[in-house]
């Protein structure tokens, strides 16, 4: 899943942006305002975690510039106002969350995985594809009773393949959700660690989950 | 201090007393003047008339009438009394009524009445006339002229009960209404003062409904009398000034809380992220001395905000000294002195060594310190930063300059403000809260001198401070 961090204070951007790679999310950042919307516009990201009070453009002009040009992208409001007023202004512009600093990191990262599963209209936070069974939370992984560890990189590709279970999904989407903006990674990576992660979780003698549609990309699970 | 209320009451009760009694006073003394001279006017004619009917016949004094006869003489319950002396002292005659006793002999110029009251016998007040006069001879033909020590002297007293009625009751009247007056504007000026005075109660009791947390009430407009309505726009006058100082005063509270919050939230959100799996030494190193430094950075901030905090109470005390102006700038500078090279700020002291000030030498040297620092973190790349300095007339000039500002001339206006920030993507490092210039220009306040800031076209900065040659201390 594919993060935008915009926060103009150094300390907080860093530790946001080492804190939720660790946890799994391609995260890509920066600290003014203008770049902030260029990131936002540009790309389609799954959360993007927004600071208010901002160099170069305010956090609610970049928020209403998003919503007008109609990006789907969930936003998190990071902030320290915490006035009423200024939280109902930043739901009613088109905000998802809203989070007050200083803030528990657990909270965040909470909070950014429940807007992803709204993102992909997932309320349980465990996916089941046959006997594939991800634990959004705790990041774990299970083909049947038998346990599978991936890599983060692995599983990010596996969690967006399984948000989207049953649909096929291209490369581009796939890079587009599961790596990041400065990243050296291109399309063909994708193939590469979808090979990775096939010889993890298929099972020898079964159906094969992770399909191949010839030219347009993969399927997690059987086609609608 | 005795209440307007019963000030008012006792006031206008004893104007009243005080009228009441000089009115009832004019009042009895004019009745009872003009009664007497009624009652004195009828004594004389009865005395006249006596006086008429008495004749000098030679040496013989004869009374022509009949004393019983007289109706004035024949009322029991008014007796009336004469008596008349011959020049020499002795009684030509008297009435029958007064028996021997003897009236007292009133005289004054001959042919004018003179009046006395007196007490009669049967103890009843009376009055008296006495009247000089010279009888007729009997015989017109005989004595025309009428010889001086044949005068007599004629008295006529008659009881004044009828006199003294009147004016007792006249007395009691003016007593009685008196007391009823004053015993009923005791009521009406309570009620009229009572009533006068509401608006000040429905003034005191809007002021006490306002609440501390709602200064933005005012005292209403209606029927406040013209002598109060100086007073409501004052306080009025009074509410907004509280009104704005305790927005000002939230509003900073809420700033402060704002900046402290977003260093915690880094110091808080680094530590959590490190703390969530295991990491090597020199990661724990780093991020350790990354929260030190968001510390350090936050203690530098409490500490500028609790020094505007004294210096707005007035609780910084000074020590004046002696201080040679060129040493001081070279030794605030020390500090920013490898941060300039690095971005390859050149700095030129140009404030003469000859130039001294007599101040506080601590808070100077902070002054310059702040100048300095912003001085050198606000600079373009391989600028330039100049200190001059001369002395003008009483007092020290100070400036501190350099170049490549952004800001614009709006901006310059608002660099005292707390938390202003001219560039706020330099919030990135944290190490600046925007109190730098506010703290400046209340030390330099404080020190007795003034900081203005000029921005030139060309990107030069200008910090000047006006500086007092002695502390007001």
């Amino acid at each position: 899943m594919r993060l935008l961090v915009i926060e103009d204070y150094r300390p907080l951007r860093q530790s946001l942006t080492k804190g939720l790679r660790e946890a799994g999310f391609a995260v890509d950042t920066t600290g003014d305002g203008q770049e902030g919307l260029w990131y936002a516009t540009g790309h389609e990201y799954d959360v993007i975690i927004l600071d208010l009070m901002l160099p170069g453009m305010d956090g609610l002009e970049i928020l209403k510039k998003i919503r007008t040009q109609g990006r789907k992208s969930h936003v998190l409001i990071l902030t320290a106002k915490d006035t009423i007023q200024d939280r109902v202004t930043g739901l009613d512009l088109g905000a998802d969350d809203y989070l007050v600093k200083p803030f528990a990191f657990e909270e965040l990262l909470a909070r950014v995985r429940a807007l992803l599963r709204r993102g992909y209209r997932k309320k349980n936070p465990r996916i089941r594809v046959q006997n594939l069974q991800i634990d959004l939370t705790t990041q774990r992984v299970w083909r049947g009773q038998e346990e599978i560890k991936l890599t983060p990189r692995e599983y990010a590709l596996l969690e967006y393949l399984a948000m989207r279970a049953g649909q096929t999904v291209s490369r581009t989407d796939i890079w587009e959700h599961a790596y990041e903006f400065n990243s050296s990674a291109s399309s063909n990576v994708v193939d590469v660690y979808i090979g990775y992660l096939r010889k993890k979780i298929e099972q020898p003698g079964k159906p094969p989950l992770i399909q191949t549609v010839r030219g347009r990309g993969y399927t997690l699970g059987a086609q609608p | 201090m005795r209440s307007l209320r019963s000030r008012l009451i006792i006031g206008v009760i004893g104007g009243m007393l005080l009228l009441l009694t000089v009115f009832s006073l004019i009042v009895y003394a004019a009745i009872r003047r003009a009664l007497v001279n009624q009652f004195d006017a009828s004594l004389t004619s009865t005395a006249r008339i006596l006086a008429a009917s008495v004749e000098l016949d030679g040496d013989e004094i004869e009374l022509e009438f009949d004393a019983q006869q007289m109706h004035e003489f024949q009322r029991p319950d008014r007796p009336t009394y004469y008596q008349l002396w011959q020049h020499d002292g002795t009684v030509a005659a008297r009435s029958p009524s007064l028996g021997k006793d003897d009236l007292l002999r009133l005289e004054g110029p001959l042919g004018t009445p003179v009046f006395q009251a007196l007490q009669m016998r049967n103890s009843k007040p009376g009055r008296a006339v006495g009247l000089k006069f010279t009888p007729r001879a009997s015989g017109p033909d005989r004595n025309p002229q009428p010889v001086k020590q044949q005068a007599l002297t004629l008295v006529v007293a008659r009881d004044a009960s009828d006199l003294h009625r009147p004016l007792d009751f006249l007395q009691w009247l003016l007593l009685v209404a008196s007391g009823v007056t004053i015993a009923l504007s005791v009521f009406i000026a309570t009620f009229v003062v009572r009533h006068g005075l509401n608006p000040l109660h429905s003034i005191a009791s809007e002021i006490a409904a306002i609440r501390e947390d709602e200064l933005a009430t005012r005292i209403g407009t209606t029927s406040i009398p013209a002598e109060i309505l100086p007073i409501k726009n004052r306080l009025n006058d009074l509410l907004s000034r509280l009104e704005d100082a305790f927005k000002r005063e939230r509003r900073f509270t809420a700033d402060v809380a704002h900046e402290l919050r977003t260093p915690l939230a880094g110091i808080r959100s680094t530590i959590e992220v490190t703390m969530a799996r295991a990491r090597e030494t020199t990661e724990y190193q780093t991020v350790l001395s990354e929260s030190l430094a968001i510390v350090e950075n936050m203690q530098t901030m409490v500490n500028n905000l609790l020094m505007i905090a004294r210096l707005d109470a007035c609780q910084v005390t000074f020590r004046q000294e002696h201080i040679c102006l060129a040493e001081l700038v070279n030794s605030c500078w020390r500090p920013f002195s490898e941060k300039a090279t690095e971005r390859e700020t050149t700095f030129e002291n140009r404030v003469p060594n000859d130039v001294t000030v007599n101040s506080d030498r601590e808070n100077l040297s902070m002054i310059l310190s702040n100048l300095l620092n912003n001085a050198v973190e606000y600079t373009n790349e391989a600028g330039q930063i100049w200190v001059t300095s001369h002395h003008t007339g009483d007092s020290v000039e100070i400036t501190v300059a350099n170049t490549g500002c952004q800001l614009t001339n709006g901006e310059a206006a608002q660099v005292f403000d707390c938390f202003w920030r001219g560039d706020s993507s330099r919030t990135d490092t944290g190490a600046h809260y925007g109190l730098g210039l506010a703290l400046v220009q209340r030390l330099i306040r404080a020190l007795g001198g003034s900081v203005t800031v000029e921005l030139q076209p060309d990107g030069i900065f200008t910090v000047r401070l006006t500086l007092s040659n002695s502390l007001r201390i």
